[in-house]
């Protein structure tokens, strides 16, 4: 690649010979001796040289879009391996861009800057040789132009780097405006305050333009000065090439090709700073990525691990003990990376299989922690998780994973039918099995009254569904892939009385002989559970039956009776 | 002067391309004139450089007799042929200077432009975003939000370029092509008409495959939109994909999509070297022919050296700005395609003030500024800060010519009561309170719903709203610090005693105690991430801030937990007295202190009375009790 760009440039620099040839030879001579070679020759460097052109381009091309695709397939698949911790510490569209948009600044890189540096510093540098082969005095003083013009491109590329960088950061905020604006648009006729949204969007849009104007006038500055000094350069072959051509030191061919020389070199020149700016620039966009890429899990399978039960890209399905569902914290100590307090200390826990754990507590107060632990999505402090006797560690997190039903307090569809969504954790699930899920949800009635039943598509992230309906579809998901381990976060927050009282059933039915975990907020959904555990401020507090607990008199006793008493006293008034 | 407004506002409902353009453009319009006479100059200076260099050779340092008398003029100006031998600085001083305007210009040309752009686009945003804040939320509900920004974004940016760009280009392009074959033509017409023929054929090949090419692009550009959303959903529902096992899956659906847009992209590279280098190729041959037939010409003596020289500059100067012609033709199209999307927003019919009665305010509302800033006409009406009665009378509700949401429903609220509404998800509570607030309009048979007597349909959608304050199911909170977000219905500086004591009745003091800058916590999409009840609790903080005369909530406890549940209906019990209040709710031990509670089923109002009386009716809300209360 780096050849072809070469060899492209020299042609390039070739031929302004062809017209100095044509000058001197045809021209000056006055003679049309040797044309047809001279065309014959100009016509073939002419298709080669197209030619060369379009294998630079198309390799070049080749090698941006592999160098992407390897970039991505790479990261995406790091990602996969990548532990929670770096997902909570990071937002979503944060890990997108390094995915989508640096990978493809440095495909660009590797390709094209390249070719352009490469292109660009062998035609500056053949049209220096060329021009001290024909004449070394006006060559030295052409030359002397270009640590100038060098100098001057890179003040106004200075500038215009940081005036480009507020542009971009001013950029996003305006689409953050427009964001705003639409997605909270009934937020803000329902408070009347449109006068003000707007007069803060003219604000940013006001100080865009004013930053655009700004940054013009460098970019205008920039390009005149090289352009002047391209002139700069003209006048200084016409004045001393003038003199030298009137003493017959030169030709007047010679001189033409001089002329072309002096008026096309400032631009390369240019091009190669440009381009050496942007290359800097793409070194933010390597060390994001590489960031990534350095990033090792928090949470890994052990080699003798993967030897047995496989990777999580290559599982060894045929190793793979079927999960009981004894689950046993033993002295487990637990804090949070980014976190320095101990949400868990030296907690011992047993649940046998089939046991319904549920977890209530404040809002906020760290509800899913133990869950996160049973999961795997985070590794104890000290201490162990053991699952049917054995550390959570000495089996794989996808052996762990395939036996697990999860269904989250803000549902995850992804888009594509319902089919395909409720097969996301049994694949291979026939229709019948799929519309039993549904039933056992009661979700059959959402799908039923869907036009294309199975196949209707759900849209980006399932918005085509209300949030009751995905929730109620996740469940089904969850309960079709028939896991041993089933955990409930908060599902059932958004689900009027009625649904949720359906769904209740269902979960008594689906959670007989299952481990179950359920986050709850209101806690009538959870007093038939065996095990209760009663978090405050991330901390358990108590566990124990409904009974035992109401028995305690404590946290719980006063959770529950705050949250029915009005309901209790109303009752007794009634009877009255 | 009201029907001229008036005619006015009906064109600007639907505005053709042309007016939509000419709308936009007012106000830099003036910039782009001057940039296309500074192009003109610009253009010029530039053709004299070869004609210099020309003369130079020609006369000066050659012995060709001045054929032109201008050629002439110029050179007995400068001293004579001898003179100018002698000092051949003088060709060389007259290149530097016309290089100084010529980049003097250049740069003045290139600030206009961009001043006449950044004018542009920024009057597109502020109108585009203007209109979109004046749109019903039945428009907001049709439309998708990426879609709409993409059409604020991507086609104003386009349009932009557009005009300022590629109509510059275009005509600073004609004046180059112009004037270079206006000086080809002074030097030789018949080696001009050989060069010209090229002309056309560049052109119209580059047309021919910008145009081919195209839809490529575009099945390129949804290929990337579909990889970009794989990755997307990967993220968000990372612990989906997990706790299913599924990274392999996840892993192969991602690679297959990203082989096949690869190799699209490199076919589509292929293609586009292709077309660059048959490009080079073909005006080549014409900088060949060129030089050829012009060595011959030379030879023949039918012309000189030096316009031999300057004939090969000019020729350079036309093929450039040809084959860009090609590209910005082709682009132009695509531009037709923005218009039309950024049409769509700004034909789309805004929210009328109010919907009968005196139209002759909406239209006094129109400022020169455009239509959609109706907003900021000054609020004449006004409903006082005294709760009135609230009636909803035979009111039915369609979405859409859907099926009905709202089926005869008779609600009154007394001034000063506190409704309850129970129902389950569907039901259509929320509908009725985007009814009252006039979110959604009630159309004209479909009963009346009157505030205080007045039909709120000749009320002032804005003193309606100020009057009443809502809290959605789901807030949307503003980028800023809390203490904004909670006093947003306030001009000014937060008051912050004010705030403090709204976010204690929401429940939210102890909340933002957390938090390390307090009140300053910047929150919103670029902000810390609150969670549901916190938004839900902020939200109820603004209302209470705003201390209007009647206060909805809708739903708006659901994702609080039952002892802050609790703490918040208690406050505000003691914070609204005197206020109309309608609560909403599937929870009935949020409702159960109303003074009246309705409960909606399947759009109709089935059960209506007091907690007891409901209990006693042993109904839909007695079934529900049951439920919720059986453990």
């Amino acid at each position: 690649m780096i050849l072809l760009g070469f060899i492209a440039s020299l042609i390039d620099a070739a031929s302004p010979l062809f017209n100095r040839y044509a000058l001197d030879h045809f021209v000056a001579k006055g003679t049309l001796d040797g044309m047809p070679v001279f065309l014959m020759i100009y016509f073939a460097l002419l298709i080669f040289y197209v030619l060369e052109n379009f294998l630079c381009t198309y390799i070049c091309g080749q090698v941006e879009m592999s160098v992407d695709r390897d970039l991505r397939n790479l990261a995406f698949n790091h990602l996969q391996e990548l532990s929670f911790s770096y997902f909570n510490q990071h937002n979503v569209g944060y890990i997108h861009a390094r995915v989508m948009s640096d990978t493809g600044k440095i495909g660009v890189m590797v390709a094209w800057r390249l070719m352009d540096i490469v292109w660009n510093g062998s035609y500056v540098i053949c049209v220096v040789i060329m021009m001290f082969i024909l004449n070394w005095k006006l060559a030295l003083m052409v030359s002397v132009l270009v640590p100038i013009v060098t100098v001057l491109i890179m003040i106004f590329q200075r500038k215009l780097v940081v005036v480009n960088r507020h542009i971009r950061e001013l950029n996003s905020t305006i689409t953050g405006d427009l964001n705003e604006g639409i997605i909270g648009a009934r937020s803000i006729k329902a408070l009347a305050v449109e006068d003000r949204i707007h007069d803060d969007f003219k604000r940013d849009t006001e100080n865009m333009r004013r930053t655009s104007v700004r940054a013009s006038h460098y970019s205008a500055l920039f390009t005149s000065s090289v352009t002047m000094m391209s002139s700069a350069a003209l006048a200084i072959v016409l004045w001393r090439g003038g003199y030298i051509t009137m003493q017959g030191v030169i030709h007047i061919g010679t001189l033409a090709v001089f002329l072309t020389y002096a008026l096309n070199l400032m631009e390369p020149i240019q091009w190669i700073i440009t381009t050496m700016s942007e290359m800097i620039m793409t070194q933010v966009n390597i060390e994001r990525l590489t960031g990534l890429l350095d990033t090792a899990s928090d949470v890994t399978d052990s080699p003798e691990v993967i030897e047995k039960y496989g990777d999580t890209f290559h599982p060894k399905r045929e190793n793979w003990e079927p999960l009981h569902g004894d689950i046993v914290f033993k002295d487990v100590s637990f804090h949070y990376p980014d976190g320095e307090e101990y949400v868990l200390d030296h907690f011992d826990l047993t649940v046998k299989h089939g046991t319904n754990v549920a977890i209530v507590g404040e809002t906020g107060a760290g509800k899913s922690t133990l869950v996160n632990l049973v999961c795997r999505f985070y590794e104890p402090t000290s201490g162990q998780v053991l699952i049917d006797g054995r550390d959570v560690r000495e089996r794989s997190q996808l052996w762990l994973h395939s036996n697990i039903g999860y269904v989250l307090q803000t549902p995850h569809l992804f888009s594509g039918t319902i089919r395909d969504n409720l097969r996301y954790g049994k694949p291979d699930a026939t229709d019948e099995q799929i519309w039993d899920a549904l039933k056992l949800v009661s979700a059959d009635g959402i799908v039923n009254r869907m036009e294309k039943k199975l196949d209707s598509d759900v849209g980006e992230g399932g918005d085509m569904l209300s949030t009751g309906e995905k929730q109620l579809l996740s469940f089904a998901r969850a309960l079709l892939a028939d896991p041993r381990i089933l955990v409930l976060d908060e599902a059932t927050a958004s689900i009027d009385t009625v649904t949720e009282k359906a769904i209740q059933d269902a979960i008594s039915t689906v959670t007989r002989g299952r481990t179950s975990f359920v986050i709850a907020h209101r806690l009538s959904t959870i007093i038939g559970a065996d095990i209760i555990l009663v978090v405050d401020d991330g901390r358990i507090v108590e566990q124990g039956s409904h009974r035992e607990l109401m028995a305690k008199q404590g946290v719980y006793y006063a959770l529950f009776t705050r949250q029915y008493e009005e309901l209790a006293w109303d009752r007794v008034t009634l009877l009255e | 002067m009201q029907t001229s407004g008036k005619r006015k506002e009906n064109k600007a409902k639907e505005m053709s391309r042309s007016q939509t353009i000419a709308f936009f453009l007012r106000g830099s319009v003036r910039f782009f004139v001057i940039g296309m006479i500074l192009s003109l100059l610009v253009a010029l200076l530039d053709m004299i450089g070869p004609k210099i260099v020309q003369y130079t050779i020609d006369y000066v340092l050659g012995d060709e007799a001045g054929p032109t008398a201008i050629a002439q003029y110029a050179i007995m100006a400068c001293g004579g042929r001898e003179y100018i031998r002698a000092h051949l600085y003088i060709p060389a001083g007259i290149v530097i200077l016309i290089a100084v305007f010529s980049a003097l210009f250049r740069y003045l040309y290139r600030v206009f432009s961009s001043m006449g752009a950044e004018k542009l686009i920024c009057r597109m945003r502020d109108e585009l975003f203007a209109h979109i804040l004046r749109l019903p939320v039945s428009w907001h509900g049709r439309n998708h939000t990426g879609d709409i920004i993409q059409r604020c974004t991507s086609d104003v940016e386009t349009v932009r370029n557009f005009l300022s760009e590629q109509m510059m280009t275009l005509f600073r392009v004609g004046i180059l092509v112009g004037f270079s074959l206006f000086f080809m033509i002074s030097i030789s017409p018949s080696l001009t008409a050989m060069s010209a023929i090229f002309v056309p054929v560049i052109i119209g090949y580059s047309v021919f495959f910008h145009n081919r090419i195209a839809a490529s692009f575009l099945k390129a550009d949804e290929e990337e939109g579909k990889l970009s959303s794989i990755a997307q959903e990967n993220l968000t529902g990372v612990r989906v994909v997990r706790a299913f096992g599924r990274e392999q899956f996840e892993r192969e659906r991602f690679e297959t999509q990203n082989r096949g847009y690869t190799r699209m992209w490199i076919r589509l590279m292929a293609w586009l070297s292709a077309f660059w280098c048959s490009n080079d190729l073909i005006s080549g041959s014409q900088i060949m022919l060129v030089i050829a037939m012009g060595a011959v010409f030379c030879v023949r003596g039918r012309i000189t050296t030096g316009q031999y020289i300057a004939f090969v500059s000019y020729n350079g100067m036309l093929t450039w700005p040809v084959r860009e012609l090609g590209r910005v033709i082709s682009d132009m199209s695509k531009a037709g395609i923005s218009i039309d999307r950024i049409r769509y927003i700004m034909n789309s019919e805004p929210e009328p003030l109010r919907t009968d009665t005196d139209e002759a305010a909406d239209t006094a509302a129109t400022t020169d500024s455009g239509a959609a800033t109706a907003f900021r006409a000054p609020c004449t009406d006004s409903l006082g800060a005294a709760p009135l009665d609230i009636v909803f009378d035979h009111v039915s509700f369609s979405y859409d010519e859907g099926t009905e949401v709202l089926h005869d429903v008779n609600l009154t609220i007394p001034a000063g009561t506190t409704l309850g509404i129970l129902g389950a998800t569907g039901a259509g509570k929320s509908t009725l309170i985007h009814l009252l607030d006039r979110l959604y309009d009630l159309p004209r048979d479909n009963g009346t719903i009157t505030i205080g007597g007045r039909d709120i349909r000749s009320i002032d959608r804005r003193a309606l709203r100020k009057y009443i304050g809502l809290v959605l199911q789901e807030p949307f909170l503003l980028s800023g610090t809390l203490a904004e977000n909670i006093s947003i219905t306030k001009p000014g500086e937060p008051d912050m005693e004010a705030v403090r004591e709204a976010a204690r009745v929401a429940a939210l003091d102890e909340t933002v105690d957390r938090f390390t800058d307090g009140y300053e916590t910047y929150v919103g999409e670029r902000g810390v991430t609150l969670s549901g009840g916190q938004k839900q609790r902020t939200a109820i903080a603004q209302i209470v801030m705003a201390d209007t005369p009647v206060m909805i909530f809708d739903d708006s406890l659901s994702a609080v937990d039952t002892q802050t549940d609790a703490r918040i209906r208690h406050n505000l019990l003691e914070h609204t007295a005197g206020s109309s209040v309608i609560l909403i709710s599937h929870r009935i031990t949020t409702l159960m202190q109303a003074d009246c509670i309705a409960v909606i089923d399947h759009g109709r109002i089935v059960e209506q009375g007091s907690h007891e009386e409901l209990l006693a009716l042993g109904g839909l809300y007695r079934h529900i009790y049951d439920i919720q209360t059986s453990y």
